[in-house]
């Protein structure tokens, strides 16, 4: 039985600047946000993880004051605008409205789960995928149809008027308003008390 | 079948049966009546008496009219049903053609899970139909959580992409809640209405079947002349023995007065404010409500505007139908004593508003009478509560006075027209009392006795009588403590007052009303009946045991209000075959999968406890597909530069210190932002860890460790 070859990295990438911990930070941030995405494909999300990196190790050394998770962040945003410019006919969008619509088109059609390699792979976009997303829209509402709902007076009668007239009056005065209050409840008392006898 | 036509029921012919019932009324009041005051004109009349008459009069009258809209159902049921009924136009097999209709679901801060399950019941009984192209539905939402709104919008997505529903069922988000349920309604027909020909307005906790929606469209079509056609709603999935208590009482009773209210309504019904169809193009016509005169709480904005459209819809001549027999509508009412009395304080204050138009001009007869009875539903407690008051008064007067020789005591006659009988006088007016206020639940057993299919449907002979002896001791308990609720809402609705609240503990058991919350509502009733009763007792003995039925009801309310709240005796009574209905011995189908549907979604942990409270706000800046969901639905706009400066140093402060210590306003602020929305996510996910505050650092490593498999808010 032969032994096994030797383990052989196909890249040597490997960030110069920065420490250990930013960039295991910042592996962590981009992973974490591709799980928001709902890539669970491990092999697919580390090709990534891996590819995002490397952009932002490549600015880092122009930028070495930056934090690798913040690069490592903008990489991801701008390979997503790239990916979803080439996905969805998004040409007029502007850059944040187009990741919005992207990610609506791609929520409502399951991309991630049902298109699993798809995800930020701009180089090989299955065309059931794209029809899928071409096709995902999301309507809140119909078109709108306006009409003129506009509330009419009701004659409320000519005792209800003068009742109203009369009430609007008394809270325009707060002081008759507790006069009426207090007259009101000595008359109780004196019904009561003469009621008592 | 017989086939009504609308000139079998001729003016002279409704006249006839209005005549018969005002005047049955009017009978039974008047011989009441006649026993009060002979009661009290033994020695002279006073005039603490003459103000005890007058009460009575009103008081009695209200109950007269309640006993004789049964009684007219009863004889309506006993001829095999009046053949004057909205629903018999159109032949229950009949394929009628339908037209557009909208249903729409106010909801205001309601449980989301139960919205959306409620409407996909809805949706899947409609498809099922096989007429689903005939109707859209509408979710308008007023909610001013960030954690609702928020919870709305991801299941409005998830239930659309579940049962393919865009384009079918909407979501509008109302950013201002102006005129609350009636404005939203209002703001849904200026937008869309001319769109639809009906509407079905739902209430959060509605279910209608598709039969039932695809039913009354199509009598909608049949009846081109009618405005609005309401059912009436079962009140189902009651747990607590209190709303057990109410859903059989409703399913027992309201066939005898649905079947009575028919009859002399006709086309001049009442609109309850939901589960009902409604012609829109006359009521977009008509129905805009207009600001009372005078301020809240007892002028200004209609707060209960169903009564007053319905009589819009008769003042402009659209006929507005009960159609009780249409099965498929159901509703959940209160699950406790307290809850129901919260209700009550908010409907109060409307129906009290109801004052003001009793003489509008135009308004018919009918809708002044619907809008009376919306009155006295509870003006008739301060004024039961002030009777009782007085009576105790004047017997305290008749114990100080000694007996006049040679004058017959009511105590111990009664006098009709100069004949006189060896029995109290009170006793008769009491048994007469009693009469009127059980006759129509022993008419309603007696009447599903005779039907062996619908007694199998309450459980059985035995355990039909024993719930429903069961329940009317309950409601002749609870009857004074609503008395006492609704009198203070009256006097605080009057005296231009709100009412405060302890907020409702729902805690770890779920098991009703706590005993803080029911001693803080109910001690003023206990004390009171305390008072009274021990204040009788001294005075005089007899009077104490003839209050005693109010006085129990007063002095135990706490204890039957926690006793009435536990889910757990619900339950009990459930599996002892007590307060059993058709719809828990025979669900429907909808109702069946409506529990299982909930029944899984309460099964999912809720959020990890110190992101619960802003969780809404955590999945819309943290979640990408939460975040866009929210942006794109968000309605483009150029705030000011002070308003943009103002919302970045707000996001700002987000990030740095987390929404601990932001205010629901400022929450809801960010979120109807969509720049701010746009720039929370992007920066909180390009942040190092130190950058941001502890609250998002824990939302991040929660979010997606929460389950081994990770997923998402919209599986959640």
């Amino acid at each position: 039985m032969s032994a096994p070859a030797l383990v052989t990295f196909s890249g040597e990438f490997r960030p110069s600047t920065g420490s250990m911990e930013a960039w295991n930070a910042a592996y962590v941030r981009v992973e974490d946000y591709l799980r928001a995405h709902r890539v669970h494909n491990r092999l697919h999300q580390s090709r990534l993880i891996q590819e995002i990196l490397e952009r932002a190790a490549r600015r880092h050394l122009a930028q070495p004051e930056s934090d690798p998770t913040t690069l490592a962040a903008e990489e991801t945003e701008a390979l997503m605008d790239a990916w979803f410019g080439a996905v969805l006919s998004s040409e007029n969008l502007p850059p944040e409205r187009r990741a919005i619509e992207g990610r609506v088109a791609l929520m409502l059609c399951d991309g991630s789960e049902k298109w699993p390699y798809a995800f930020l792979d701009d180089k090989n976009i299955p065309a059931d995928f794209r029809a899928a997303v071409e096709a995902s829209s999301m309507q809140a509402g119909p078109d709108m149809v306006v009409s003129s709902m506009v509330p009419r007076p009701i004659d409320l009668g000519p005792i209800t008027e003068a009742a109203g007239d009369t009430l609007e009056r008394f809270e325009q005065w707060p002081i008759l308003r507790t006069l009426l209050l207090w007259l009101v409840f000595a008359g109780a008392l004196a019904g009561i008390f003469y009621a008592t006898r | 079948m017989r086939v009504f036509k609308y000139d079998q029921m001729t003016q002279r012919r409704l006249n006839r049966r209005r005549f018969l019932f005002f005047s049955a009324i009017f009978g039974l009041t008047s011989l009441a009546t006649w026993f009060m005051a002979d009661l009290l004109w033994r020695e002279g009349i006073s005039g603490l008496e003459i103000v005890l008459l007058g009460l009575f009069v009103v008081l009695f009258a209200h109950i007269a009219a309640g006993f004789c809209t049964a009684l007219v159902g009863f004889y309506v049921l006993n001829r095999g049903g009046d053949n004057c009924r909205i629903s018999e136009t159109l032949s229950p097999n009949d394929d009628s053609p339908l037209a557009s209709t909208a249903i729409v679901m106010p909801v205001f801060n309601e449980d989301v899970s139960r919205v959306f399950e409620g409407l996909r019941v809805i949706f899947r009984s409609v498809q099922e139909t096989k007429k689903l192209e005939h109707f859209d539905f509408f979710i308008l939402s007023d909610s001013n959580r960030p954690n609702q709104w928020i919870q709305e919008e991801v299941a409005w997505v998830e239930l659309c992409k579940q049962v393919g529903g865009f384009g079918k069922i909407f979501y509008r988000k109302r950013r201002h809640q102006i005129n609350k349920k009636s404005g939203n309604v209002a703001d849904f027909l200026r937008r869309w209405g001319k769109n639809y020909r009906y509407m079905v307005v739902l209430d959060a906790d509605s279910i209608m079947t598709g039969r039932a929606l695809v039913r009354l469209t199509a009598l909608m079509e049949q009846n081109p002349q009618v405005g609005i056609i309401q059912t009436a709603p079962r009140i189902v999935h009651g747990e607590s023995l209190y709303a057990r208590l109410q859903s059989f009482a409703n399913r027992l009773y309201s066939p005898l007065f649905l079947a009575g209210l028919n009859y002399w309504q006709q086309h001049e019904g009442n609109y309850w404010g939901h589960n009902a169809i409604i012609r829109i193009q006359p009521f977009i016509d008509h129905c805009a409500l207009p600001d009372l005169p005078g301020s809240e709480p007892f002028g200004g904005r209609i707060l209960s505007h169903d009564f007053v459209e319905a009589a819009l819809m008769r003042r402009a001549g659209w006929g507005v139908w009960l159609a009780g027999e249409i099965e498929g509508s159901f509703e959940e009412g209160p699950p406790t004593l307290i809850e129901s009395a919260k209700r009550d304080r908010r409907w109060c204050q409307g129906n009290m508003q109801h004052a003001w138009l009793l003489t509008a001009r135009g308004f018919r007869p009918a809708n002044r009478f619907h809008l009376l009875m919306g009155v006295m539903a509870y003006a008739s407690s301060p004024l039961w509560l002030l009777f009782l008051a007085l009576s105790t008064i004047h017997v305290f007067g008749l114990v100080a006075q000694p007996p006049l020789a040679g004058v017959l005591r009511a105590q111990d006659m009664t006098s009709i027209f100069g004949f006189m009988i060896e029995v109290p006088e009170a006793l008769t007016l009491f048994f007469f009392t009693l009469l009127l206020l059980f006759l129509p639940k022993v008419v309603s057993v007696v009447l599903t006795l005779g039907n062996p299919e619908a007694v199998g449907r309450f459980g059985g002979r035995l355990r039909l009588v024993v719930s429903a002896i069961l329940e009317t001791a309950a409601s002749a308990l609870l009857a004074p403590v609503n008395m006492m609720f609704n009198a203070k809402f009256v006097l605080f609705t009057l005296l231009g007052q709100g009412v405060g609240w302890v907020t409702q503990q729902r805690g770890a058991d779920d098991d009703g009303s706590d005993w803080r919350e029911a001693i803080i509502t109910h001690g003023g009733q206990t004390a009171f009946g305390v008072i009274w009763g021990l204040s009788s007792y001294i005075i005089s003995p007899p009077f104490f045991w003839w209050l005693s039925p109010v006085l129990a009801g007063l002095v135990f309310s706490i204890p039957i209000s926690i006793f009435l709240s536990k889910a757990s005796f619900g339950r009990r009574a459930r599996e002892l075959g007590v307060f059993l209905t058709p719809e828990e011995t025979h669900p429907p189908y909808e109702l069946k999968r409506l529990q299982q549907n909930l029944a899984e979604c309460y099964r999912h942990l809720p959020p990890f406890e110190p992101l619960r409270a802003n969780y809404g706000l955590m999945q819309a800046v943290l979640d990408p597909y939460v975040n866009a969901m929210h942006v794109a639905l968000l309605r483009q706009r150029r705030p000011s530069d002070e308003a943009r400066e103002w919302f970045g140093l707000l996001r700002r402060r987000l990030l740095a210190e987390g929404p601990g210590k932001f205010t629901s306003k400022e929450t809801m602020a960010l979120l109807l932002d969509a720049e701010s929305m746009i720039w929370l996510h992007r920066e909180l996910w390009s942040s190092p860890s130190d950058a941001i505050a502890e609250w998002w650092r824990l939302a991040i490593r929660q979010y997606n460790v929460l389950t081994s498999a990770p997923t998402t808010a919209l599986y959640r």
